[in-house]
């Protein structure tokens, strides 16, 4: 016999948070909460399947099918889980010009997955995106929420390698053309 | 607000939508995203125009002058614009001829066409596409595209119904904007973004009974009707344009059909009565009337059997037997649906017989035409308070449709030269609906609560009971009690909301269907609460031309001669047209005593297996002749030519029979009825127009409405009108398909009690009529009930049946 899973509502023990979304929105414009609580779902399960959206769909009184709507527009939700670090070269002009494709050909020779792939083990997922905003120091590499700007080979072997250790390396980010550290780049930005 | 169109100028009302004024001044623009009655959204960019307007000093208030002219001075917009989403300002001038317009437009139409594969020779729409014609008005001819070009799913079932070509979409948006605006069921959207971007839906084949017309407007290929796929192209199909005869409403249709055959059947436009919509049933339900099993020649009974015969001698052979007969004993029974020309010639026929066992079915307790102010449809899409008694979703689908556009407070769009408003600026995308107008009363969830302000549900039967609380409270005779209000699923609150925004509103609307219908005591009561709070009524009648036949009298002359008393021996031999009336048993004792037994129908049934004589009939598709719908229009029935061997209409019949009793009957003939109704109603209804005939309101003083003491109308089973006809649903491949056998609809919790299960069947015994049902548990339906479609042999009403009594058949052989 085949044991059904029930899926228990994302929503059911936090009606805290629910409440606390909802009443951001007048009641007229219900569905603008349709971001806020996907974002929620893709944050804590790494992806939003149908049954969270319907789910959505019934808390909102929307149809499924405009939630998806929603939800497939924005390249942040994801309908398969994703691996534990996102990797997402930008695919925009500036950074297409200064060599991503030439560290997204790399990525996926490394990692053997194409665009929209997670590996086996769900440690990796590779995404094509479209501009990072971060031109000025193409190309650039997200993992997950954090920026490593001007790429090259060799750093993306240290990126990769490090996240193998399942260590995420601290921001690359760059000012002005000069390699900065985090905190060097952080104190720049205040003063 | 005068607007100058390239060269010529006019005047139009302010709030026009710049492309109106060009198709107003006779100019054409190419477009596809704007639609008739929908938001336009200035998607597709094809109706750029360059557009400029004069401007005032700011200091001075006056016109600035051009110094060369001495004219107002002309200030273009930087840009050109979508011209449907531009409103006119004064002394707007517009230009769409200038190279500069005709070069946005060949580029994009380039765009358009980057990602369209071009499989015109093998598209359906070929020939009636608006992309083609555009592309071959406007396009430059030539694409500079050389990349390969999007690939997607060319043969996706949105639903049985419907199937989609995702990549000759262009993305024009009118169906997604379609389902959000006009039926407010948001069932279909796009997914994905950008070139990515295609039309889907989570939902399971498309949950609405209003998808159908999502085929029609579809500028391309993509959207395609699944009955008619592959089936012909369009210039090989004879257009009809005639009538619905599904339900009491009569949208406006065309049939398409070829070689003898209707292949597809489209909505036709009708600025009174459907606009551009019809409901699902309508359109897909005509696969019925090519069916090989259809009657083509008359049949006479020779020797216990049913021979091949022609109309010449089954007349003579109908004559001998009458010839035998006295008066007074031949019965007539129409359906409800048959054109008032038959309706003409059933008479004449019966005064030839000098009979008054002449009837039409099904007719309910109470008459279909209020006595008070009727509401018009467009009423009830301009009113601000509307009370709805019944399912009228199911029971006349384009009335919940004209309700929802009320919710919408734009009232239907002005006419213009060019007929309806190509982008109506009033209308947007996702407006604010005043649900607060609509009360829905059910005796059961229905599907318009979801769109209704105040809901009741109140227990079936209860009708007269809910009524009359109102009428007393509306006439100050007495308060609402907490308890009566309770005993009627409701509160005193609610019920006495109800009666003050009826009262207080301008244009209120009562429309009430079949449960009402039923008995006459809820129906006076309806009349009288309507009189009381200055409400208009609009009574949903059991078939399309139930008004028709009820105002042309085709009535027996006495109660003793109703259909009722004519199935059960009141008559030696009966006429019946297009009525299965052996299916109740006991009525098939009876029929089996008659010495003449003359069927008129399309298919053989229970009722022919008993037959004398068997006479092929027309089909709605195939009369011509006339109809008055729920508001009391008339409407045209226009012949589609399709093969149907020797089958007459019932003028057809009568003719045959006078010719062969040697006189010339009123209504032998279309022609010979509606010289008759020329003079009865000083309307030549040869002359009738596309939009119909509103019969003036014969206002008759409502007498005061008497509370009776007690109420019989209880029971357990509602047999509820539906929008599928359930009497054709198995010859109705497609439609049988998204919809399935007849369902026995109840709550779960008797479901458990019966131990019935979704989709077991069962056949139960309902009033002499064996009936087979499955069952489908639903929440929408209270405890204690049990829904089931009605049947044209058996209207809605209320009954009794043990629920002991549904016997669950064999699933045989499923398995096997």
């Amino acid at each position: 016999m085949i044991e059904l899973e029930t899926i228990r509502p994302f929503f059911e023990d936090k009606k805290e948070l629910l409440a606390e979304i909802l009443n951001r929105y007048p009641d007229y414009g219900r569905r603008s909460a349709v971001m806020p609580l996907l974002w929620e779902v893709q944050r804590s399960e790494r992806h939003v399947s149908e049954a969270r959206v319907e789910e959505i769909a019934g808390i909102l009184g929307l149809h499924a099918t405009e939630v998806k709507g929603v939800m497939s527009f924005y390249s942040t939700y994801h309908e398969q889980p994703l691996g534990k670090y996102h990797l997402q070269v930008c695919s925009t002009l500036s950074c297409s010009l200064a060599g991503s494709d030439q560290m997204y050909d790399w990525l996926v020779e490394e990692l053997g997955i194409v665009n929209g792939e997670t590996d086996r083990d769900g440690l990796f997922s590779l995404q094509k995106v479209e501009c990072l905003g971060s031109c000025g120091t193409a190309p650039v590499l997200q993992v997950n929420d954090v920026y490593y700007e001007r790429m090259t080979r060799s750093r993306c072997k240290e990126v990769l390698a490090a996240l193998r250790r399942d260590e995420l390396p601290e921001p690359w980010l760059e000012r002005g053309g000069d390699n900065v550290s985090a905190e060097k780049a952080q104190i720049e930005s205040e003063s | 607000m005068k607007v100058k169109v390239n060269d010529a100028e006019l005047e139009l009302k302010a709030g026009t939508s710049a492309i109106d004024a060009i198709f107003a001044a006779g100019y054409d623009v190419p477009y596809f995203c704007s639609q008739e009655y929908m938001s336009p959204i200035g998607a597709c960019r094809m109706c750029l125009a360059k557009i400029g307007a004069p401007r005032k000093d700011r200091d001075s208030g006056e016109w600035i002058i051009d110094e060369q002219t001495g004219e107002p001075k002309i200030f273009f917009f930087p840009n050109l614009m979508a011209s449907c989403t531009t409103a006119i300002m004064e002394g707007m001038v517009i230009d769409t001829l200038s190279k500069e317009v005709k070069d946005a437009q060949n580029g994009m139409i380039e765009f358009t066409l980057v990602n369209h594969p071009l499989d015109c020779p093998t598209c359906d729409k070929g020939g009636a596409c608006e992309l083609q014609d555009r592309a071959y008005e406007y396009g430059a001819g030539q694409s500079r595209f050389v990349f390969d070009k999007r690939h997607q799913e060319k043969h996706h079932a949105l639903s049985e119904l419907i199937t989609l070509d995702r990549e000759r979409c262009i993305h024009c948006k009118r169906c997604v904007r379609y389902f959000e605006e006009i039926p407010g069921d948001e069932v279909l959207d796009f997914i994905e973004r950008g070139v990515h971007s295609y039309i889907g839906t989570l939902e399971d084949g498309l949950p609405s009974n209003f998808t159908g017309n999502i085929t029609d407007f579809c500028p391309v290929g993509a959207l395609l009707d699944s009955t008619s796929r592959f089936r012909g192209r369009n210039w090989e199909y004879d257009h009809t344009r005639s009538s619905c005869l599904d339900c009491a409403v009569g949208c406006a249709i065309t049939i398409d059909a070829r070689t003898g055959r209707i292949e597809r059947i489209k909505a036709a436009r009708n600025t009174q009565v459907n606009n551009d919509w019809i409901c699902d049933g309508g359109r897909f339900g005509h696969e019925y009337v090519d069916a090989d099993e259809r009657l083509k020649t008359p049949l006479i009974r020779r020797d216990g059997k049913l021979t091949p015969s022609t109309w010449e001698e089954a007349a003579a052979f109908i004559n001998d037997k009458l010839a035998d007969l006295g008066a007074k004993e031949t019965g007539i029974i129409l359906r409800a649906d048959a054109t008032l020309e038959e309706g003409v010639a059933a008479k004449a026929l019966a005064a030839q017989l000098e009979t008054g066992q002449l009837d039409h079915f099904p007719r309910l307790a109470a008459s279909v035409i209020p006595q008070g102010v009727r509401a018009t449809l467009n009423d009830v899409a301009t009113s601000d308070a509307i009370l709805v008694l019944g399912d009228v979703s199911e029971e006349a689908p384009i009335v919940d449709l004209r309700i929802k556009e009320a919710l919408k407070g734009v009232t239907p769009p002005e006419l213009m030269p060019h007929g309806v408003p190509l982008a109506d600026l009033r209308l947007k995308e996702r407006m604010p609906r005043q649900r607060e107008i609509l009360t829905v009363a059910s005796p059961y969830r229905c599907d318009l609560m979801k769109h209704a302000g105040s809901t009741l549900t109140y227990p079936a039967g209860t009708e007269v009971e809910l009524l009359a609380s109102l009428l007393q409270a509306a006439n100050g005779e007495g308060e609402i009690s907490e308890e009566a209000a309770m005993r009627l699923g409701s509160s005193p609150e609610q019920l006495n909301d109800l009666l003050k925004r009826l009262s207080g509103a301008k244009n209120p609307v009562i429309i009430y269907g079949a449960f009402v219908l039923a008995a006459s005591e809820a129906s006076n009561a309806v009349q009288a609460l309507a009189k009381a709070v200055g409400a208009k009524l609009l009574a949903i009648g059991p078939m399309a031309n139930s008004y028709g036949l009820e105002a042309l009298a085709v009535l027996p002359s006495h109660a003793r001669y109703s259909v009722q008393e004519m199935l059960r021996g009141s008559a030696k031999a009966l006429i019946v047209s297009g009525l299965d009336v052996a299916k109740d048993a006991e009525a098939a004792k009876a029929l089996k005593e008659l010495e003449l037994l003359v069927v008129h129908d399309s298919f053989a049934n229970a009722t022919t297996e008993l037959a004398h004589v068997v006479l092929p009939a027309k089909t709605a598709y195939e009369k011509e002749g006339t109809v008055v719908n729920l508001e009391g229009r008339y409407l045209p029935l226009k012949p589609a030519p399709v093969e149907n061997g020797q089958s007459e209409d019932f003028c057809g019949l009568v003719k045959f029979l006078g010719e062969t009793m040697g006189t010339r009957l009123e209504g032998r003939s279309v022609r010979s009825a509606r010289r008759l109704l020329k003079k009865r109603l000083q309307l030549d209804l040869s002359e009738l127009s596309e939009e119909g005939y509103l019969s003036p309101a014969k206002a008759k003083a409502a007498s005061k409405f008497k509370l009776k003491e007690s109420y019989e109308l209880e029971g357990n089973l509602l047999l509820t009108p539906s929008m599928i006809r359930h009497e054709q649903l198995s010859r109705n491949a497609h439609l049988h398909a998204v919809y399935g056998d007849a369902a026995l609809r109840l709550n779960p919790a008797d479901a458990v009690a019966q131990d019935l299960n979704d989709g077991d069947v069962v056949a139960f015994e309902l009033q002499g009529i064996e009936r087979q049902a499955v069952i489908k548990r639903s929440e929408a339906v209270p405890v204690g009930l049990m829904l089931l479609p009605a049947l044209p042999e058996q209207p809605a009403a209320l009954l009794w049946l043990e629920p002991t009594k549904l016997i669950k058949a064999a699933v045989a052989e499923v398995l096997a």
